[in-house]
């Protein structure tokens, strides 16, 4: 079963004597897999621990069975795009590519060829015989993807990989992380621009300051929060009726009328309860038109759990 | 070692155009372009005194000590030059002539010979003599010593400063093998400009000796002092490769490992024999195919670092120092298993 996972367990790293992360146990499957968190909160970190290009100061890392110690057989199953947005000097796009495939030990032609589709992939194909050096930043991180995914790789980390495409690039992109996820594959992700991962993630890590806040599904790590209030959108024809009525609940700790005249914004920290009392609402005659979560996004879940330190 | 080789091959291209070690091909060229320079001055020289009256050295020879400047001229004829001066109250006179190969001076003193000068237009055996005092004080002691800082320092430093080491990590090769396959880049590269340096200079001190040196020395030891030299580049260029790459993985200033290692190879002649073990100069020394004259005007402390330390046999000293390489890339080994991304402290 391990050999499908990717296992930290009570994993530290210090750099010197500041903290990356501290104590984690993750256990991530399959699928497309978000890191949430701002800036320095150990995202890079976790990815670093899990390609081996750092070190754990305590605990063991396991990614489908094989150790970040021994490259030799973890790199063969993992591409990594960085954040680094260097490249070797006077490299071609192509070349760069190609430089990987060789160090896989694929034959030149074999490695010409996947060079040629992963660029392809990557709609970089036009581009591929000049130098990276002249590449855009969207440019740059489209050949660290396509090195990334050149040998097929069983585990894709991405760093920040949203960052500089296009609307149409990243479309695309996203589709080919989906594609990857829906073959059984791994594909671990960061980004801090938080709607972009809630969209399309499977699982979702939240990390601040170094620890894991919360993981698994979105909807699940919304509900293991349950200390939390949850926000809900009541569509309805008759807001202050349905306010009125809402406010003699007592799993309702808030009730206002949403300002832009949708229907009701409802505040409650019983989910059921308050399903219960909706439809009570809605067997005494009161038209419901719907009922929408306002906060099953990871942009809110984050703002509950770290305070707002986007 | 397909791996290695991959990517030595990977690698080579940057070690030999890398626009860090441009510098590296002045040093390596330097010596040749010294004798080529020096090679083109004797055939000056030459020309010059082809058309020059000759004195055969034997009636030069018969001239004892007090010969009057009279009868000297009246025995070896018309000097080619004779100049005249008063010092001291000394009234002085030099009179030049040409035996052929060399250039003789009489030096007379109030009228009668004081001495006799002879100087070759060019000597093959001081010209050997000094080749092998520039490669072994300036080739093997600062060109290859500088040369391989600068090529095997950027192995790894060079891509921690250009934030690109992270795809070698990233590769599916162990870390000891990326080592020795960059290792075996800056080698390929080093040993060839090095190697090719000191042929090329070599070529330069043979270009401009005459045919009958030329032939006695083609017949005897040029071909042993030949490969001889250029062996002792190329595995300077082991042994300075090795301990510059280690020192490319454990210090972010090259300047400090620098000179460590330079003082290090000049004091080595004052310390015990165990220490001087751990010198590359100390083995390289021993395979330098002739010694390298020392005046005997120089300092006794200069003399010290610069004579050999404990000479050892040919193959002790290239086995000693290829021991020492495998030692000092083992250590780098293990340094390299440890090394972590962190370009931020870079």
């Amino acid at each position: 079963m391990s050999d499908d996972l990717i296992l930290f367990h009570n994993v530290s790293k210090f750099y010197g004597d500041v903290l990356g992360v501290n104590k984690v146990d993750l256990r991530i499957p399959p699928g497309i897999t978000s890191l949430v968190g701002p800036n320095g909160s150990g995202k890079t970190t976790l990815m670093n621990l899990m390609t081996g290009l750092v070190h754990p100061g305590n605990g063991t890392i396991s990614v489908r069975g094989v150790s970040p110690f021994a490259p030799e057989k973890l790199m063969r199953i993992l591409g990594y795009a960085t954040q680094y947005d260097a490249a070797p000097r006077g490299v071609t796009g192509f070349g760069f590519v190609l430089a990987g495939l060789l160090l896989h030990g694929y034959p030149r032609a074999e490695a010409e060829r996947r060079a040629a589709l992963a660029i392809e992939t990557v709609a970089l194909t036009h581009a591929s015989s000049r130098k990276i050096a002249a590449y855009s930043k969207g440019m740059r991180q489209r050949i660290r993807l396509a090195q990334a995914i050149a040998h097929e790789p069983e585990v894709l980390v991405l760093d920040e990989p949203l960052n500089g495409l296009d609307p149409l690039v990243r479309a695309e992109t996203i589709a080919l992380f989906r594609d990857y996820a829906a073959r059984g594959r791994h594909v671990i992700l960061s980004s801090h621009v938080l709607q972009e991962v809630d969209v399309f993630s499977d699982q979702v890590i939240l990390i601040a300051n170094g620890m894991i806040v919360a993981e698994g599904e979105i909807r699940n790590v919304r509900d293991e929060i349950n200390e939390h209030p949850s926000q809900f959108l009541l569509h309805c024809q008759e807001p202050s009726r349905v306010a009125a009525l809402l406010f003699e609940q007592a799993e309702v700790l808030a009730v206002k009328i949403d300002p832009e005249g949708r229907g009701v914004l409802v505040t409650t920290r019983h989910r059921d309860a308050f399903a219960a009392a909706v439809q009570r609402i809605a067997l005494s005659g009161i038209e419901i038109d719907g009922v929408l979560p306002m906060d099953e996004n990871v942009d809110a879940l984050y703002e509950y759990l770290i305070g707002g330190g986007k | 070692m397909n791996q290695i080789w991959i990517i030595a091959k990977l690698e080579i291209r940057r070690a030999f155009f890398s626009r860090r070690a441009l510098w590296v091909y002045l040093l390596a060229l330097f010596p040749a372009v010294l004798f080529f320079g020096h090679g083109i001055s004797v055939q000056y020289r030459r020309s010059e005194y082809a058309g020059k009256p000759v004195t055969p050295a034997a009636i030069l020879d018969r001239l004892p000590v007090g010969t009057p400047d009279t009868e000297a001229l009246a025995t070896a004829g018309q000097p080619i030059s004779d100049r005249k001066w008063r010092r001291r109250d000394i009234n002085r006179r030099s009179m030049q002539y040409f035996d052929g190969s060399n250039r003789v001076w009489l030096e007379f003193e109030n009228g009668a010979l004081k001495s006799t000068t002879r100087r070759a237009l060019n000597s093959f055996e001081e010209d050997s003599k000094v080749y092998a005092g520039v490669f072994q004080f300036f080739y093997l002691r600062l060109a290859i010593f500088f040369g391989c800082l600068g090529i095997f320092i950027n192995l790894f430093r060079g891509e921690m400063i250009d934030k690109s080491l992270h795809y070698w990590f990233l590769a599916p090769v162990r870390r000891e093998i990326l080592l020795l396959g960059k290792y075996c880049a800056g080698l390929i590269a080093s040993a060839v400009i090095f190697g090719g340096g000191a042929l090329l200079s070599f070529g330069a001190l043979l270009s401009y000796q005459s045919s009958a040196d030329l032939q006695n020395y083609l017949q005897t030891d040029a071909l042993y002092h030949g490969t001889w030299y250029v062996l002792s580049a190329m595995l300077g260029c082991v042994g300075y490769g090795s301990v510059f790459l280690a020192a490319g993985l454990l210090l972010r200033n090259p300047i400090i490992p620098a000179l460590v290692m330079l003082l290090w190879e000049s004091i080595n002649g004052f310390l015990p024999e165990l220490l001087q073990k751990f010198s590359v100069l100390h083995y390289l020394q021993s395979i330098c195919p002739v010694a390298p004259p020392l005046d005997p005007n120089v300092p006794p402390l200069l003399r010290l670092i610069l004579a050999p330390a404990a000479p050892t046999s040919t193959w002790a000293a290239i086995l000693g120092l290829l021991a020492l390489t495998a030692l000092v890339l083992y250590a780098a080994s293990r340094t390299v298993r440890r090394l972590e991304i962190n370009y931020g402290t870079e």
